[in-house]
Order: C-alpha cells, then sequence, then structure tokens
C-alpha cells in the first residue's frame, strides 16, 4: 500500500517536471535572449521552479541509496566528469559568431535548449547528492545551514541576472557570492558519515574525494571562462550559470575536505573496523545464545569470532566435563596439537585461573610422540568460562606474530569467554531437563507395565479370604504377585522381587509372570516349579540381575498349603495368637545355573487351622526406613499380626500399611511393598471332620 | 543419601575391599568402579571386608554377581568376611553361602587364597 502511494507520487512527480520543462522549452523558443528586464525576471523564475521540480524528483533516487555513499559519490563524479567533457570539447566545434544572431536559428536553439536540459539535469543529480550526503549520519538538525544556503544561492543566481541587466550593480552579486562560499564551507564539514566506512571504502574514497575535488575545480574555472557554452548558457540564463559555479565550487570544497578527512581518519581505521566488528559479533553471539541449544555450533562460533576480532592466528575453547577438559572447538588449529598445548599449560598454570592470563614466553614447545614440536605461537592468552564463579572450561587465543594482547583484546577475549560459558550452561541446563524428562517417561512406562502385569483383583475362593496390597516406590522396584486357578480345590499363588528398578526391572516382571503362569499349568510341586523357572531365568537374566520368590499351592479343600522359597523372605504363618516364620531352603532365581540351586531347594507343607493367616510379602515392609535409616523390621511386623489376626483381610492389610506409612513419614518410600494375606475360614462342621 | 565409601589396599597377592556405610542401587557404581579397577589390574583375588557396612540392598548384591564369574575364570575368587549378622541374613537368606565363601575374619579369607598357592 505505502509503496504504490509512493510510487503514485512519483509519477506526480515526473510528470510535473516533465510539465515545467515542456513550458521552459516552449518559453525559450519564443524568448531566447531578450533585454527586457522583465521578461529576464520570469525568465528566471521559470528556470528555478523547473530545477526545484527537477531536485525534488532527483532527490526521491538518491535518498534510498543513501546507506551506500559511495555509490552517490560515485554517480556524482560520472556526472562532473561528463560537465567537464561538454564544457572542454564544446569549445572545438561551437562556433560563437552564431550566438550574436542567433535568435532567427530555431534549430540552433532547439540544439542549445537540449544541451542546457543535460546540464539541469547534471547539476540537479548532483545538488540532490550534496543535500542528501550533508544529512546523512547526522545526529543533529543542520537543515538550517543547508537552507540558508540554498536561500544565498537563489538570491546569488537572481543578482547575477540583475548583473546581466545592469552591469553596475555586479557589487551586489559579488557580496552574495562571498556569503554563499562560506555558507558552502560549514555545509562542507558536515562528513561524519566517513567514520563509519570500512578501510577499504576509505581508501576508495580518498581516492575518489582528490580527482573529484580537483575536477569539479577544473569545471569552476571553465565556468567562469569565456567559452562557446559559457555564453550559451549566460544567454539562457544568468541564474543557471551562477548555480553551476557555486555547485562547481561547492564540490570542489566538500570534496577536499572528504579528502582530508579521510585522510586523517585511515589510521584508526583499522581499530574502528574491529571495534565495529567486536560489537556485531558480540549481538550475533547473544542472538545465538537464545536461538541455538547446540553448544557445538556456539563453541565453533565463539573461536572463529575470537580468531578473527582478537587479530590472532587460532583460537580454541576447552570445556570441563566431569573432571576432565575436552576439547569443545578449534579455529585455525589441529585438534592434537590444540590438546597437547592445552596440557601442557594447564599442567604449568593454575586450574583455578580466574581472569584472563597471558603468556609470552618464548615459542611455545610441546612434545608430540617422541619430538618436539615447535608451536611458533608467540603470545598465547586463556581466558576462563565462568558461570555462577564455577570454572567450566578455558578459551585459548594464540597468535603467532610477535605482538602481545593489549588490553582491549583481553576485553574482547574474557567478554567471548563469558558468552561461551553461558552459552555451555545454557545447553547443560536443557540436556539435564531432557534427561530428566526421558527418566520421567520411562518411569512411567515402566508403572504402566508393572500395574498391567499384576491382577486385578483377588480371585473368590471358598473357605478362603484373600487380601492383596500393592504400593509402589517412585522408582518402580519390579515387585510381583499373581494366583493362579489351577483346578477346583488347588490354588497357586506366587510372590515375587525382582533386583533393580525402573524399566529394565518391570520388563522381568513380564517375563516371569509369563513363566509361572504357563509352568503352573503344567507342574504341580513348587519346587520342582522353581527349579524350572530358575533354568528359564539364567538364560535370560543379567548376570548381576536376580529374582527372589515363594511360590505356593493351597489345597482349597483341606487346607494344606505346599511353597518352595527361592531366596525370598520368609512366609509367616499367624495361627492361635503366634507368628511363625517358615524359611525352606533355596537360593534366588538366576544366582545359580542349576546344580546348586536343585540341590538346596526344599518343599513345605502346612496344614492350616480355621482363623490361621498366611502371610506373604516384599522387603518394601521390613526394611522401610525412618529418618535416622533404622528398620521397620519384624517385631513390629508380628505385632501388628497379633493384635489383628482376628480382624477380617483387608483389615489387617490395611493396619500394617498404617503402621509402615506412619514409620517412615520422613523419608521417601524406597522400594515398592507387597503384602498378601490368606486367611483360612474353614466351615466348622466340615472343621470337625479333621 | 546415607553414606558409602569403598577402600581397597592389597595383601599380599590378595586385594582387600573395605566397604563402609550403605550399599544400594545408588552407591553401588562405586563398588563397580572398585571391581573394574582391580580387574584391569590383573587382580583377581579378591576379600571383601564386610566390618563397617551396615546395610546392603539386591542392587548392591548384584555387584558380586557381576563380577565373580570373572574372577573364577581367573583363578581368582570373592570372598566374603567380617560380615555383621543383619548383613549375613540377607546373603543367607537368598542362598549366596551355597555359592560364595564367607569367613569371620579377614585373615582367615586371606590365608584360604595364599594355601591355594
Amino acid at each position: 500500500m505505502a509503496a504504490t502511494i509512493k510510487k503514485i507520487n512519483n509519477t506526480k512527480k515526473l510528470e510535473n517536471t516533465i510539465l515545467a520543462s515542456i513550458v521552459l522549452f516552449v518559453f525559450k523558443l519564443v524568448f531566447f535572449s531578450s533585454d527586457s528586464l522583465i521578461i529576464n525576471i520570469i525568465n528566471e523564475f521559470v528556470i528555478l521552479g523547473t530545477i526545484y521540480l527537477w531536485i525534488d524528483y532527483v532527490i526521491g533516487f538518491v535518498k534510498p541509496r543513501t546507506s551506500t555513499p559511495l555509490s552517490i559519490i560515485l554517480n556524482t563524479g560520472i556526472l562532473t566528469a561528463i560537465i567537464f567533457f561538454i564544457l572542454s570539447v564544446s569549445t572545438s566545434f561551437l562556433s560563437t559568431e552564431i550566438f550574436t544572431n542567433g535568435e532567427t536559428d530555431y534549430i540552433y536553439i532547439i540544439f542549445a535548449n537540449l544541451l542546457i536540459f543535460v546540464f539541469i539535469g547534471c547539476v540537479t543529480y548532483i545538488f540532490a547528492a550534496f543535500k542528501e550526503l550533508s544529512f546523512y549520519r547526522q545526529k543533529t538538525d543542520k537543515s538550517k545551514y543547508f537552507n540558508t544556503l540554498v536561500f544565498f544561492i537563489i538570491i546569488t543566481g537572481l543578482s547575477k541576472s540583475i548583473t546581466k541587466i545592469d552591469p553596475t550593480l555586479d557589487f551586489i552579486e559579488n557580496a552574495f557570492f562571498v556569503v554563499t562560499i562560506l555558507l558552502i564551507g560549514i555545509n562542507s564539514i558536515r562528513v561524519s558519515w566517513i567514520a563509519f566506512l570500512i578501510k577499504k571504502q576509505k581508501v576508495y574514497l580518498l581516492v575518489i574525494a582528490i580527482v573529484l575535488s580537483i575536477l569539479f575545480g577544473f569545471n569552476y574555472s571553465l565556468t567562469i571562462g569565456d567559452g562557446v557554452i559559457n555564453q550559451l548558457l549566460y544567454a539562457y540564463s544568468p541564474g543557471l550559470v551562477a548555480f553551476l559555479g557555486l555547485l562547481m565550487i561547492y564540490g570542489s570544497i566538500y570534496f577536499g575536505v572528504i579528502f582530508f578527512t579521510t585522510l586523517f581518519h585511515l589510521p584508526t581505521a583499522e581499530a574502528f573496523d574491529r571495534k565495529a566488528e567486536e560489537v556485531s559479533s558480540l549481538m550475533d553471539l547473544s542472538k545465538l545464545i537464545t536461538q541455538v541449544f547446540d553448544f557445538k555450533e556456539l563453541a565453533d562460533t565463539v573461536t572463529s569470532v575470537t580468531t578473527k576480532v582478537c587479530n590472532s592466528d587460532s583460537a580454541w575453547l576447552v570445556t570441563k566435563r566431569e573432571d576432565d577438559f575436552e576439547l569443545s572447538s578449534v579455529s585455525n588449529i589441529g585438534f592434537v596439537e590444540a590438546d597437547k598445548i592445552t596440557t601442557s599449560l594447564l599442567e604449568h598454570h593454575s586450574y583455578n585461573l580466574n581472569e584472563v592470563v597471558t603468556i609470552n614466553d618464548s615459542p611455545i614447545k610441546i612434545r608430540i610422540k617422541n619430538d618436539v614440536r615447535t608451536f611458533n605461537f608467540k603470545a598465547i592468552a586463556v581466558a576462563p568460562l565462568k558461570v555462577h564463579n564455577k570454572n567450566s572450561g578455558f578459551l585459548f587465543v594464540a597468535r603467532k606474530r610477535d605482538f602481545s594482547f593489549d588490553e582491549d583484546d583481553i576485553k574482547a577475549i574474557s567478554a567471548f569467554a563469558d558468552y561461551a560459558a553461558v552459552a555451555l550452561e545454557n545447553a547443560k541446563l536443557i540436556e539435564e531437563s531432557l534427561e530428566k524428562e526421558r527418566l520421567e517417561k520411562e518411569l512411567d512406562v515402566a508403572r504402566e507395565v508393572q500395574y498391567k502385569i499384576l491382577p486385578d483383583g483377588v480371585p473368590k475362593i471358598e473357605n478362603l479370604e484373600i487380601s492383596a496390597l500393592f504400593v509402589p516406590a517412585f522408582e518402580v522396584g519390579g515387585d510381583y504377585y499373581d494366583f493362579f486357578e489351577i483346578s477346583d480345590n488347588k490354588l497357586g499363588f506366587v510372590i515375587a522381587d525382582v533386583s533393580g528398578k525402573g524399566i529394565q526391572a518391570a520388563f522381568i516382571m513380564a517375563e516371569i509372570k509369563g513363566v509361572f503362569e504357563s509352568l503352573s499349568r503344567i507342574i504341580t510341586s513348587p519346587s520342582e516349579l522353581l527349579i524350572k523357572v530358575n533354568e528359564i531365568l539364567i538364560k535370560s537374566l543379567e548376570k548381576k540381575s536376580f529374582v527372589t520368590a515363594v511360590y505356593g499351592v493351597i489345597d482349597t479343600k483341606s487346607g494344606k498349603v505346599n511353597f518352595s522359597r527361592a531366596g525370598h523372605n520368609s512366609i509367616m504363618l499367624c495361627s492361635k495368637g503366634k507368628v511363625e516364620h517358615f524359611t525352606p531352603p533355596g537360593m534366588g532365581l538366576g544366582l545359580d545355573s542349576g546344580d546348586k540351586f536343585r540341590l538346596v531347594i526344599k518343599e513345605m507343607e502346612i496344614q492350616l487351622d480355621n482363623n490361621d493367616i498366611i502371610i506373604l510379602y516384599t522387603d518394601g515392609i521390613p526394611e522401610s526406613q525412618n529418618s535416622k535409616y533404622e528398620e521397620f523390621g519384624y517385631k513390629k511386623f508380628e505385632k501388628i499380626l497379633i493384635e489383628n489376626c482376628d480382624e477380617e483381610v483387608n483389615k489387617i492389610s490395611n493396619e500394617i500399611m498404617k503402621a509402615v506409612t506412619i514409620y517412615s513419614q520422613d523419608k521417601s518410600q524406597h522400594d515398592d511393598i507387597t503384602l498378601v494375606i490368606f486367611k483360612w475360614k474353614f466351615n466348622n462342621k466340615k472343621s470337625g471332620e479333621v | 543419601m546415607a553414606d558409602f565409601n569403598v577402600n581397597v589396599r592389597g595383601v599380599g597377592s590378595v586385594s582387600v575391599i573395605d566397604v563402609k556405610g550403605y550399599l544400594d542401587a545408588h552407591t553401588a557404581p562405586e563398588l563397580e568402579n572398585a571391581f573394574n579397577k582391580l580387574i584391569n589390574d590383573a587382580k583377581f583375588q579378591v576379600v571383601v571386608n564386610f566390618n563397617d557396612l551396615s546395610y546392603i540392598s539386591s542392587a548392591g548384591l548384584g555387584v558380586f554377581m557381576a563380577y565373580v564369574e570373572t574372577m573364577r575364570d581367573n583363578s581368582g575368587d570373592i570372598k566374603f568376611s567380617n560380615m555383621k549378622d543383619n548383613v549375613y541374613n540377607i546373603f543367607d537368606l537368598l542362598g549366596f553361602p551355597m555359592l560364595y565363601e564367607f569367613f569371620d575374619q579377614e585373615t582367615e579369607a586371606v590365608n584360604k587364597f595364599n594355601d591355594k598357592g
């Protein structure tokens, strides 16, 4: 939208300019040269107006290009050269005589008019360029000076027309001329934009400026001469001649000033370039820190930028990983060399560098394998990467030339090191949070697996009350229990604890569930079954993993319980107010490849009486700890059982869990807790038969 | 977190590992490092002195299972000594006495290695 408006604006300006030019053209065809005062004055105003419209239009082109002042200057130079060419060459093939009686020769008038328009074109562009340049990169408003200058140029031009009519009034023109020159001088010192050029551009500008200054000077000398073009111009409009002359003076002075200013800027150009580069590099880096989470990329940027900005030959970044230092990035140096230099420097200098240290030793000698290789670094600076007063690495900068690092270099190096430190810290934090997220996801999966593996409820069996309670720890512990209804009067049960935690434990659980479920239907003897389970597990378990388990079968008609133990905690029986532990011999599953396991394992049988309770549990109960690392133990466990043995099984289970929770309230639950309770409720009539 | 400490010392050709404090899933890697170092140094005759150990979890037990095979394959072993009753009960419950040798005193365990030559 804005662009189209601008375009329409431009088109309108162009139309006005062309219209004014045509008016001027026609006007000139009618009155090419006249002695009448009125016509002369009208002539000057028509030309003034036309030039104003031209300038207004041309500025529209120049303005967008002010960001590259050199191209504007180059264009100005070309136009000046054209003027110079016309002024100097035209003398040779145009005759002055035609002018004296030229009023009748229309072809000549048209030609002269066209030539004038070329001049007007060149002059307006040059003027527009000067205007834009003098406002370029100005921090304060200097339009006052420029407008005054424009005003005096116009006055000088008009007074020249008056001089044409009455030559005795030339002192007016001269007075205005002097004032205008002074104003040109004032306007010419606005050249602060030179400072922002890079060194190469400054050298280029220096050459152009001296050439242009001379060229403008030549042009001026040609405009005050008596050449054909001068006469033509003078006949056309004395004001235009004045304008042209003043503009040439302006150019000569302006480019003279530019030349000397650039000349004085040249020695500091390099330092200025470096500062500018440093500032823009730091800006780039700070952008990178917020955008890039990949530390490697940032480290590469830091080393390459440091090399460039600090005028050094090589740079490398070393970061701390645990207790070791690791090369993160190198610039202009091999990995091996950088590593060797780092090791040797850090050996000699304290690891606890707190600020940038520069080393200006004689060439640094590093031993690689058997040959002593010499690195021609004359100066090395080491900057610590510090975040929260903790050192997380070092930035090394090395120079081959014989200049030690000055204060500015050190400031820059430490700034880059600080950026690297912040980035390193960021990268670390992100990595940590990702890792944490990953672990939490893994735990979620493990918990889900565990819940799916455990039975939904407890089987409903005549004569038997069953309660099963499972409380998972934060890190999934690998507890497992299950019931298998083998036949009408046989109920198989298992409780197991997988060593280890998390997803690994959960997968082992899944495996043993499958094994128990299938074997329980084939093998009736608990010890035989566990021997078989051991044989299967020893093949799939990791060396350091094992499983403890109790497997048993309850005869729900007779109340006989057969069971075997594989390294698991004892089976408890609470009968008539007394608690008894049964620990038949048996090794953990996955400890031994077979022979010993088979040799050791024994089976046990107990006969349940009415209201007898069998308690199966994992070590999460007796080993749950309080804040003093003291274990809950068996005494409290047995006491609760005895106190509650007449209650129904769920109530007993809750009481135990309550006691454990209160006991370990100051400490997070370390391991899964599983508690399975059977209570034999035998029909009294039948019990009489036994 | 409860403290755990591992110290390895040589008694003749036998290496003695003193374990102290709480050995569980979080502290087990320290003991694993000690065993890895011994294997790197080709020291396969190891006695673990449990005098100052107050607690061991299943992950702690797993460490010995993970390394015993390597030791035995290289005509060495892992033997246990100076175990407190509560710690021994855990080993006993699992059936470790069938697989490992337990001694009351460290010197007995060291001598057992030396007797064999």
